[in-house]
């Protein structure tokens, strides 16, 4: 579900001993990104619902003298609530996941960058190694990209497959999808980069989705192949405002060109260099 | 016909007496799921054979079960007059000598388990079957059953449970009767809350307080749920429940549906309970016919149905918010909470729904047939009532074991069990499913009660009790168990996902004797991460198995480990 | 699975509540496994995407997606039946069938014989714990199994040695 939600009445929470203002009901993961107080996480995108599946950005919420944890994105700003976000309790439970994420995808910089910055460098675990996987070896889970695709995007085209340790995110009978328009919101969720889509001619390949393959239209100017035929054909039509029929069709390049080029045959009825 | 009042019933009633205790000997063939299995079908075939299709002298019925699992085919014979008498060990070579005798009045004395001369089915009558057959030992002495207490199982075994005729005339509906015309919705809901019912799924959560947050909660549109699901391996409680006494889970949801003010109701049964199943469709449509279930019940103007929902082989679904999502067509990922179940947005479809176990309420017309303070009178301070237990494993008398909670696990694995099959030594008990513990016997003083259970490292959880004995290895329990839990996980979380599958590794690498100390000490910090930081139970408990035999049983995990 | 079988099935599942799954457990029962055609026939009727039905087919464990032999053999591998020996019957099986019973990368276990008379999978749990270890074939439950009664029950379903 998209979040559509109007702010609360403006409160103040604690933070490591320090007080902030916040909206009520606002989650405080968000709270804390907007006040730069680092709180490592994954699964988090504001446009989307709690889920809860990354499980790094727990803290401990003291309340009546007693220390509980819970995880960031799903705690909801309320006055006088108060956190801590790097108790030992914390440290500890967070150095084993993430030596638990360095072993489920060893080949993700962005999961070894982020472990380090937390500092675990090394793993105990068995990792994970998968020739010709698909994601590269960074799959974290996180389900982002399920989730964008079918909750923001509509499509979906992807989707978790199996589940517990046998789970893997990819399009149903790894055949090529009937239902993907080749939007590229996956690639752009993706936490770790793990998504690969390449264009190829008239074609965007996701590499990542069984070598699912999107015509890409051509621009009506230049020829070139700027964006996927159907995506580019729905937003279109959902525009409120139609766009007008000779820029409807061209790449952003030539669109602003011609743009251009009719405000200044506008404005000055000749050129805007020469006399 | 409706029945729409206490008139109408006793009509009912009636007829369904005439069943139970007809004017000619009776033959009853115990036919839930294990009966059958054991050859019970092959029983009933045979016997119908030799009496004829249609028999006026002798009524051949089929039962469910009452639980000695080790003991079926169970067949009883009534003959008028008579105590109620129950044969053992019937097979179908035996149909033909039990014929003759029930044709004189008698019964095989030899095939004779136990008689019963009276029977108090608790929500509203007692049986007086009568005197005689004084050399067959009586219920209350058979050692199995001389310590239980059927109150949940009141039925089980001596009705048909396709027949809610004869539900109704042990008291059936009575107290849904009471409740919908009688009792103001707050009133039953007070009432359940003083018996102190607690959830039977294993949670122990007041039932009585689930049904006051979820009839406070806003909104006109609400569920109940029946958790079916039963996915603890060993227990299967909960379907001697549904395949016997399927009516009783139907009454109380009536009567909780009421008390809370909802008019849809689900039971999410599990796909691996075919017989579950059709029983339960069977008795809505009886309840329906009847006016039991749908609009205008009794004439109150309250309406009610329930439908039937299946699982499909997820233990995770027995987890609240996996379950509603199952039951709207998704996969079984449990999603965090805010908002609860009970809260507008939690529930299925987003309505505030309250989900209880069958065994939950199963306990409601009893509870307000009887009063809250008969029911808080049996079991322990905090912990009242019976709780029906699955004792398996290696245990000498199989079966379905109710007691009263606080009964200790010695009473219920020697006194009703008997101690370890084959004289073996009993070892230990794992009580709780996978989310549950192993505890050592020299550990079995401990009262079964939700919070003695926790303090010694297991829980209650839904009721089974799997008996381990000196042949038994305690690691390899542990492992089965990280195995299990490992490949129902769901996978959304890190945590369950990927540290249960590293904990099975550590595990099948101390069994291959390749271990050392130092995956002790991995197994020790990755199983306390698992547990702090899991999304759902299903990972916050798993680790129990393991955390237990390393606490009880260190020495095996030792004698396997290089240093 | 023909249509019009499929329409009765998704007929007799027309409450919202428990009608994915409902269907699919139909399908499960009818067929004994999932065929891909039909899943793509059931995504057209009930405006499901395919992705949403093939997540339920692999996550759920009651499904299977392989075909299966004219005989499907599930053994029971709850607690009850693994402390009485449900692993040494499943090794007797192996023997007896020939086929080795790995859990395959989805997670689940269907294995079939060469001649495609029998197939073997697990369950978690038939209830039937009191008769451990237990044994399922084509729907009959057999209980108290030992490894030496196979060969007389996989020949009632015609298994030659």
């Amino acid at each position: 579900m998209i979040q559509q939600e109007i702010p609360g009445k403006p409160i103040t929470v604690t933070i490591n001993g320090k007080e902030y203002r916040a909206n009520e009901g606002e989650i405080l993961l968000s709270v804390a990104i907007r006040e730069k107080i680092e709180i490592p996480h994954l699964c988090y995108e504001a446009s989307l619902d709690p889920y809860g599946a990354c499980r790094l950005c727990m803290v401990e919420v003291v309340r009546k003298g007693k220390r509980e944890m819970a995880t960031s994105c799903t705690l909801r700003a309320a006055d006088g609530l108060e956190v801590l976000t790097d108790t030992p309790e914390i440290v500890k439970h967070r150095s084993i996941l993430f030596e638990l994420y360095l072993a489920e995808a060893p080949k993700s910089d962005v999961i070894r960058d982020m472990a380090a910055r937390y500092g675990v460098t090394r793993t105990r675990f068995l990792k994970r190694i998968e020739q010709g996987d698909p994601l590269g070896n960074k799959c974290v889970l996180c389900g982002l990209c399920v989730r964008a695709c079918s909750e923001i995007m509509g499509a979906g085209a992807i989707n978790f497959i199996n589940r517990g340790p046998y789970t893997v995110v990819n399009t149903p009978y790894y055949a090529p999808s009937r239902d993907c328009f080749g939007c590229g919101a996956c690639v752009r969720v993706c936490p770790t980069n793990a998504i690969e889509m390449e264009d190829a001619g008239a074609e965007r390949v996701m590499k990542s989705w069984s070598g699912t393959r999107v015509p890409l239209s051509p621009c009506e100017c230049c020829g070139r192949y700027y964006a996927p035929r159907e995506l580019s054909a729905s937003v279109l039509a959902r525009l409120d405002t139609p766009l007008k029929e000779e820029i409807a069709r061209l790449c952003p390049e030539c669109r602003g060109k011609h743009i251009a080029r009719e405000e200044i045959l506008a404005k000055h009825g000749g050129s805007a260099k020469h006399a | 016909m409706r029945i729409v009042s206490a008139a109408d019933m006793e009509k009912v009633s009636r007829s369904g007496l005439r069943k139970i205790r007809p004017e000619k000997p009776r033959i009853a063939v115990g036919l839930a799921t294990c009966g059958i299995a054991v050859g019970g079908m092959r029983v009933y075939d045979r016997i119908k054979e030799i009496i004829g299709e249609e028999n006026p002298d002798i009524e051949l019925a089929r039962v469910g079960c009452i639980g000695y699992c080790r003991e079926e085919p169970l067949v009883n014979i009534t003959i008028p007059g008579k105590p109620l008498v129950i044969l053992h060990r019937v097979t179908p070579g035996d149909a033909e000598e039990i014929v003759r005798a029930v044709e004189k009045g008698e019964v095989p004395v030899e095939k004779a388990l136990c008689r019963i001369p009276l029977w108090d089915h608790i929500t509203g009558c007692t049986q007086e079957y009568g005197a005689g057959f004084d050399g067959i030992p009586r219920y209350e002495d058979v050692p199995f059953f001389s310590h239980q207490k059927k109150v949940i199982l009141r039925n089980s075994g001596l009705i048909n449970p396709e027949q809610i005729d004869e539900y109704i005339a042990i008291g059936g509906y009575a107290a849904a009767l009471k409740a919908l015309s009688g009792m103001a919705p707050e009133a039953i809901i007070d009432e359940v809350e003083k018996s102190g019912l607690r959830g039977r799924g294993g949670a122990g959560f007041p039932t009585g307080l689930k049904w006051r947050i979820a009839r406070n909660a806003e909104g006109d549109r609400k569920f109940v749920i029946c958790n079916a699901d039963e996915g603890d391996p060993g227990a299967y409680m909960n379907r001697n429940e549904m395949e016997s006494d399927p009516h009783m889970v139907l009454e109380g949801m009536l009567i909780g549906a009421y008390a809370i003010g909802v008019s849809e109701g689900l039971i999410y049964i599990r796909a691996e309970y075919p017989l579950a199943i059709r029983r339960l469709q069977t008795a809505i449509g009886q309840a329906r016919e009847y006016g039991l279930l749908g609009k205008d019940i009794f004439g109150t103007g309250f309406s009610f149905d329930i439908g039937i929902a299946t699982g499909a082989g997820a233990f995770v679904c027995g987890e609240s918010t996996a379950l509603v999502a199952s039951i709207e067509g998704r996969t079984g990922r449990p999603h965090p909470r805010p908002p609860r179940l009970t809260d507008p947005g939690g529930g299925l479809f987003g309505y505030p729904t309250d989900l209880n176990n069958v065994e939950s309420w199963c306990n409601i017309p009893v509870i307000i047939s009887k009063g809250s303070k008969w029911y808080a009178g049996i079991g322990a301070k905090g912990n009242s009532g019976t709780k029906v237990f699955s004792l398996v494993g290696k245990v000498d008398r199989v079966g379905l074991v109710e007691v009263p909670l606080g009964t200790s696990l010695n009473t219920i694995v020697f006194t009703i069990g008997n101690g370890g099959a084959g004289n073996k030594k009993v070892k230990a008990v794992q009580t709780g499913g996978p989310s549950g513990g192993c505890i050592p016997a020299r550990l079995f003083d401990t009262p079964v009660d939700y919070e003695s259970l926790n303090r010694i490292g297991s829980i209650m959880g839904s009721g089974g009790i799997v008996v381990m004995d000196e042949d038994t290895d305690m690691v390899d329990i542990a492992r089965y168990f990280i195995n299990f839990a490992a490949s129902e996980s769901c996978g959304k979380c890190v945590p369950c996902r990927e540290g249960l599958k590293h904990t099975l590794l550590i595990l099948n690498k101390i069994l291959a004797k390749k271990a050392t100390k130092k995956d002790l000490e991995i197994l020790s910090d990755l199983t306390e991460t698992i547990v702090a930081t899991s999304l759902c139970g299903l990972g916050q408990t798993a680790p129990n198995p393991v955390l237990t035999t390393l606490a009880y049983f260190r020495d095996e995990y030792d004698a396997l480990v290089n240093p | 699975m023909d249509e019009r079988t499929l329409d009765a099935i998704i007929a007799r599942h027309d409450a919202p509540a428990g009608r994915l799954l409902g269907i699919l457990g139909e399908i499960q029962n009818q067929e004994g496994y999932v065929s891909r055609e039909t899943l793509e026939m059931l995504s057209e009727k009930v405006g499901v995407r395919i992705s949403q039905l093939y997540g339920l087919a692999t996550f759920y464990s009651y499904f299977t997606l392989r075909p299966v032999g004219d005989h499907v053999i599930t053994i029971c591998m709850g607690t009850a039946c693994h402390v009485k020996g449900a692993v040494a019957i499943l090794e007797a099986l192996e023997g007896l069938l020939g086929i080795k019973s790995d859990v395959t990368d989805d997670g689940k276990l269907s294995i079939t014989t060469i001649d495609r008379k029998f197939t073997v999978e697990i369950a978690r749990c038939f209830g039937a714990c009191s008769m451990a270890p237990v044994l399922r074939i084509d729907g009959n439950l057999y209980g108290y199994a030992t490894p030496e009664d196979l060969p007389g029950i996989l020949g009632e379903y015609g298994w030659k040695p």
